[in-house]
Parts: structure tokens; sequence; C-alpha cells
């Protein structure tokens, strides 16, 4: 039996002054004291507790039946619209209850939500009045503002009587999972080009001229061209210039990109952080490269290094944004294991993008320049921590100047060694912050 | 093959050179995914731990103490609740004389009796005031102190002694109604001032959406139902308990009149003992229904049937 704390009132009350009314010899007293323990134990009979005190065992061992013959017969449904979503999508559910009992029911249901979401329409607490055997519709609309992988459920149903001084709770174990991707944004430029494609059968086009199949564009002869190329039609409007086609090499770009995830990564807000944003910056990026038909692999670090093998294709986006979902703020491995790790599976000079705030990790500066060494085109976007910290007033004026100036001067030796290092900021477009980093 | 310090791309090849380039038609389809950067304002929801006399009030229901103007329900409530507390007050005054209070013992002992009338008239018209201001503007606070200072006037050494200073009654049976009234009256009035906070919490998560209620009519009559039927139930407890003696008396009597009549001459029985013993009695019937499992069973047969 649930008592809320009005009943506990009343009953503490009822009981102090029924003493009080014998010991004051007050007929007064003790009428007040009577009628609140009748008020309190019809309320009890109506809630139909009896069961659960008579029984005389523990909560953990009642069976179902005994957790509530009043709740027993009442069952729930749930239909999402959809499994996966990115961050700020909307997700519409729809919850089914349906009173099996020949009673007419008052409940209360409440169907468990994340905390992190929002109810944008409806609402997902219901104050009902079910008729015998009747089933109903809740439906309700969710916005899910921050990735990661969502459990909603259980549905949550409480009768109560009608004075609210007892109730009856029982979890109707119902559970809908739910992917919450990481929001892209839309790079409009190609920044990173890879200097050694790969080439195989069937492969797709880079944007790069070469040998291949596919036109990129006309251009004015150089002495060497083959004849064939030789565009006589533009030829003849150019006015005497020789005009060729040039073709566009048939190739893939391998783009390899590395997620800091370690537990420093989610310092700042929840929804502002490092992490946050490595994520996001990681789908936009391999959303772009991707849609460009170039192979991007994924690599997550944190208390484990996690990889996502290199392939094309929208499965692969899917595959990646998923694991990016997944990307939790745990362990301390630092950069140079990963490096050593991955640099013998990575064609040589491909694209490597390091997605990290660059913070609590003394092998960076190695392990940028084993990348290096090995003629590595390596972009670093580093969102600041201090920032977000500084942002959210958790951080004075001095400790950010200090760890500010320890951060550019970081920064400055990175660059140094022939990486483009992008410090972004919070307020800065993932465009923007490449730009910056390519030196565009 | 590129030269050692020459850029291994192409475009030193362009310097000086018209090229005309046709944009690859892929590039339509590149980063097709959109949406905005911008970080959701509210993306940690904000928690509100409800304070002890928000819970009090709340119980399972969401506490929440800013209100939207009250609505056609509330207003009922709320008239209903005072219509009960001015009835209260006037029964008060009625069932509790002063003496036999701390107040008036402590001016009797200045020799101003007239302090101690005065003292509680004014802990009286406090609790109606308190219990007014804590309806119509819907305040916890004010309806909790309204009901210790109701409660603290009823705090008499009454000697067993069933007696009303302002008003005479004779009949044993009038001055039982009336106890019985009061005690139906305050409890009453505890759930109905009650119900006004729970009924605006309510109704403030409905107009916000926090809560969809389906079938609110059916809801309330189910509260009105029981706003009736409880305080009945309660006082025919009541009644029951303060009239133990002549229940006992008039059942004893069915087997031996003189026992009966020893019985309706006990001094024990019509003082406060007589009716701590009725209600033990009482309860004592209940706690074998709820040991027994009573309610439990007719549930199970009532969901059962069909």
């Amino acid at each position: 039996m649930a008592w809320s704390r009005k009943s506990a009132m009343f009953g503490s009350l009822a009981i102090a002054l029924y003493l009080l009314g014998l010991t004051l010899r007050n007929h007064q007293l003790v009428t007040v004291a009577v009628v609140l323990l009748s008020f309190l134990t019809w309320a009890a009979l109506r809630a139909s507790h009896a069961d659960v005190a008579a029984s005389g065992r523990r909560m953990e061992e009642r069976t179902e039946e005994e957790a509530g013959v009043s709740l027993s017969r009442l069952s729930a449904m749930r239909k999402l619209s959809s499994a996966r979503v990115f961050e700020d999508g909307e997700v519409d559910v729809t919850l089914r209850i349906q009173n099996h009992s020949p009673l007419s029911k008052v409940l209360e249901v409440r169907d468990s939500l994340p905390e992190v979401m929002r109810i944008k329409k409806g609402a997902n607490y219901i104050l009902m009045e079910l008729g015998p055997r009747r089933e109903t519709l809740i439906e309700y609309t969710v916005e899910c503002p921050l990735r990661g992988f969502y459990t909603i459920g259980p549905v949550c149903i409480r009768i109560q009587d009608s004075f609210g001084l007892f109730h009856k709770e029982k979890e109707l174990h119902v559970y809908d999972d739910f992917l919450v991707f990481p929001k892209t944004e839309d790079l409009k430029d190609a920044f990173v080009k890879s200097k050694v494609p790969k080439i195989f059968t069937g492969a797709v086009n880079i944007r790069q001229p070469g040998p291949g199949s596919e036109f990129y564009n006309l251009r004015e002869y150089i002495a060497g061209d083959p004849m064939k190329a030789i565009n006589w039609a533009a030829t003849a409007r150019s006015g005497g210039k020789m005009m060729v086609n040039e073709r566009e090499r048939d190739a893939v770009s391998d783009i390899i990109l590395i997620l800091d995830s370690r537990a420093v990564s989610e310092t700042g807000p929840v929804s502002r952080n490092s992490l946050v944003y490595g994520t996001r910056a990681a789908a936009s990026l391999a959303s772009f490269f991707l849609s460009r038909r170039d192979s991007v692999g994924l690599v997550v670090y944190g208390d484990e290094v996690l990889s996502v093998d290199r392939d094309t294709g929208k499965k692969q986006l899917y595959v990646i944004l998923t694991k990016l979902a997944g990307a939790m703020a745990r362990g301390e491995t630092p950069l140079q294991v990963v490096t050593n790790r991955i640099l013998p599976h990575i064609n040589k000079g491909s694209p490597i993008i390091i997605l990290s705030c660059l913070e609590d990790d003394s092998t960076i500066v190695n392990a940028v320049r084993d990348l290096r060494a090995r003629h590595f085109d390596t972009t670093i976007l580093s969102p600041s921590s201090l920032e977000f910290e500084f942002d959210a007033r958790r951080l004075d004026r001095t400790g950010y100047e200090v760890l500010k100036t320890e951060r550019d001067i970081l920064i400055s030796e990175l660059r140094g060694l022939g990486a483009f290092v992008m410090d972004w900021e919070p307020d800065m477009l993932l465009a923007t912050a490449l730009s910056g980093a390519r030196g565009f | 093959m590129a030269k050692k310090g020459v850029s291994s791309d192409t475009s030193h090849l362009y310097d000086g050179k018209v090229v005309r380039a046709a944009a690859p038609s892929r590039k339509k389809l590149a980063a097709k995914m959109t949406s905005s950067q911008e970080l959701p304002d509210d993306a940690i929801p904000e928690v509100h731990i409800p304070s002890f006399v928000e819970s009090l009030f709340g119980g399972p229901l969401v506490p929440k103490m800013k209100f939207l103007p009250a609505d056609k329900m509330v207003q009922t409530l709320q008239m209903l609740s005072g219509a009960v507390m001015i009835l209260l007050g006037v029964l008060t005054w009625i069932v509790t004389p002063v003496s036999g209070t701390v107040w008036f013992a402590a001016a009797d002992l200045i020799g101003a009796e007239f302090l101690g009338l005065g003292i509680h008239l004014l802990i009286l018209l406090v609790a109606l005031g308190c219990g007014f201001w804590g309806i119509f503007s819907r305040d916890s606070r004010f309806l909790l102190a309204s009901y210790v200072l109701f409660i603290l006037i009823s705090l008499r050494f009454a000697s067993s002694k069933v007696t009303f200073e302002w008003v005479e009654f004779d009949d044993g049976l009038i001055q039982k109604v009336l106890l019985v009234t009061y005690a139906v009256l305050l409890v009453m009035y505890i759930e109905l001032t009650n119900g006004v906070v729970r009924f605006s919490m309510l109704d403030t998560s409905i107009r916000t959406g926090e809560v969809y209620v389906m079938n609110v009519k059916k809801v309330l009559n189910k509260y009105h139902i029981s706003l009736v039927v409880t305080p009945l139930i309660a006082a025919g407890v009541a009644a029951i308990t303060l009239m133990f003696k002549d229940i006992i008396a008039d059942f004893v009597g069915l087997f031996s009149e003189i026992s009966a009549t020893r019985l309706e001459e006990s001094v024990e029985l019509e003082s406060v003992y007589g009716v701590a013993l009725g209600t033990m009695i009482v309860f004592l019937i209940v706690a074998v229904v709820f040991a027994a499992n009573v309610p439990g069973r007719i549930q199970k047969i009532r969901e059962n049937a069909d």
C-alpha cells in the first residue's frame, strides 16, 4: 500500500489527536480522530489495497496478481513513428492502453521518457477514466535534442482513491528503443582532398583531374596532351585557342575521422561540450564525404579504440552515425595509442581529421608529428572546452586566460608540425571552422 | 611523375590559362542532409523538487504551486470550502468552550478571564482569516496555519464531559450529533481546501499541457460522489463509537436486562474511555476485514465477473 504524504499526515494527526483526547479526556479530539481514521480506512478499502497488506510478504516477493488486482487487467502497446532520427528531430509516439476488466477505472498514466526529451505536442501524462473493456490511444510528439541511444518506457500506471490518500502503481514493461543521430551541417565545399587516391575497379570519381571517364572541365591545350582529348567544337568557339577536355580521375579518397571521446571531452554543459560538437562535426563530415562518394572511416577513442572500417555509400553513413550516437565520454586513451594502432592500416597520404579538445593528453604532439612524418594530410578541429566552461560561468577570467594561453601554445606547436588546426569556438559554424583550419 | 619539389597536383598547369569548368553534377548531391547548428536552449530539463508543503498538498499529482486563474471546478470547490469553513467556525465556537484551555488557565491566574476569552476568540478569527486567505489565494501555507489553529483551539482539558458553553443542550443525542458534525466538518474542511489546491495543480497542468485529462466529467463525478459518501460513512463510524455505550447496552440487553442497565449507568463507558473502547472494537472489526483480505477478494470477484 502506498501512502501519500497527505494520508501520512491524516494518520499521524488522527493518532496524535486520539492520544491527546485520551490524555485531556476530551471527547471532541477523540471524535475528530475517529472521523479521520474512518476517512482513511474507507479510502484504503476503496483503493483495495488490503490484498498486499494481508499477504504478509515483502514487496519484491509479490507476484503479478498480488501487485494489484485492480491493475492486473490493464495492458499497453506503443508505436513509434521512427526508430532513427537526427538531433532536434521529432518522434510521434502512440500509446494504446487497454482495460480488459469489466470495471471502469480512473487511471493516471505516465509514459516514461528519457530526461533530455522534450514534449512538443500532446502529453505523456494522462489522467483518464477508462471504461470497462475499452481502449484508448494516447498520442504525443517528442523532440530529441541530444544524440544517443534512448528507450521509451516503461508505462507507469497509477490508480488512487478520489482524495489522493492511497495509490497503487504498476509498471507495464513496454519498451521501445530509438536512436538519435548527431545532427549534420551542410558543408558546401570540399576542403579536404586526398593527394594519393586509391584506385580500384568500379571506383567512383574524386574531384581531381586525371585519367577517367567523366567530364571534369575544359582547359587550354598544353604540350603533351593526347590528341584525342582535344575538344574541336570548343576550339572552334574559342577563337583559335586549342581546348582540351579534362576528365575526372576514377578514384576514391580515404578519409579517416578520429573522434576524441575521452572523459575530458565532456567538460562543459550537457548540450555544449567538445564531444557534442565533435560528434556533430564527424557526422557532417562523414555525410559530406560519403555523398561525394569518398571512402570514410571512423575511429572513436575513449576507454577503448573503436573503429568503423573505411567504406562508401549510404549504409556506411548510418554505420558511422550509429557509432557516433553511442559515443560515450569515458577513459583516457592517449592519441598516440590510436595513431600507432591505425597507421599501418591507412593508405599513405589519406586525409585524417582529428576532432579533439586537445586536453589532458601529453602524446598529442608526438602523434601529430608521426602523422605528418608519414605525409598524412592532418586536420585538427578542436572545440574549445574553455569557451564552453567560460560561457557557462564555470571558469573565472584569470583561469580562462592562463588555460587559453597554454592552449594557444599547443595549437601553434601543432601548426608548426604542418597540421591544419582550428580552435573551434562554440558559436562558429563547422564550415567556417573548417575553412579556418584549411586556410581558405 | 611529379618532379621533386613540385606539387603533385596539376594546378601549376593552369597558370595563365583560360579554364571553363563545368561543375560536377554530383556536387548537387553533396551534403544534402542539413540542419541548424544552433544548440537547443533548454536541452537540459529543469527539475522541480517539490517542497514539503507542496508534496503534502499535491499528493502524487504534479506538484506546482503557481496556478493559472481558477476554473469553474476550482471556484466551486473554493465556495464550498468557504461555506464549510464558516459552518466549522460557528460549530467550533459552540462546541469548544474556553474553560480548560491553556490560555484560559493563564488568564485566570492573572485574574483576567476576559483575556482568555479574547485569546480564544482571536485564535478562531485568525483561523478563519487564514482559511479565507488560503482558500481564495490558494496558498497552502495559510491553509496549514488554519488547520493548526482549528486544532489548537480544541486542545482543552474537558474532564470527559461534553460541555457547550455558549449554547445549552440537555439532550445528549443532540450533543453527540453536534460533536460528530463538528468533527466531520473539520475533516471535510481539510479535504476540501486540499482539493482546491490539488485541482488547481491539476487544472494548471492540464492548461499548460503537462497533463492531459480524458473524460474529465467522469473523473470529477467520482470525486463529487466521494465527497458525499465518505463523510457520511465517517460520521456513521464516529456516531457508533460515540454511542457505543448505548449500542453495547442494547446488545447485552438481549441476554440480560440487569447487565444492560449496569452498562447504561456506567460512568466509565460514558467517559472518553468508553469512546476509546468503542473505537477499539470498531477498528478491530475493520482490522479483521483487512486481515481476511475481504476488499481484495471482492475486487477480484468484480474484476473477473463477465
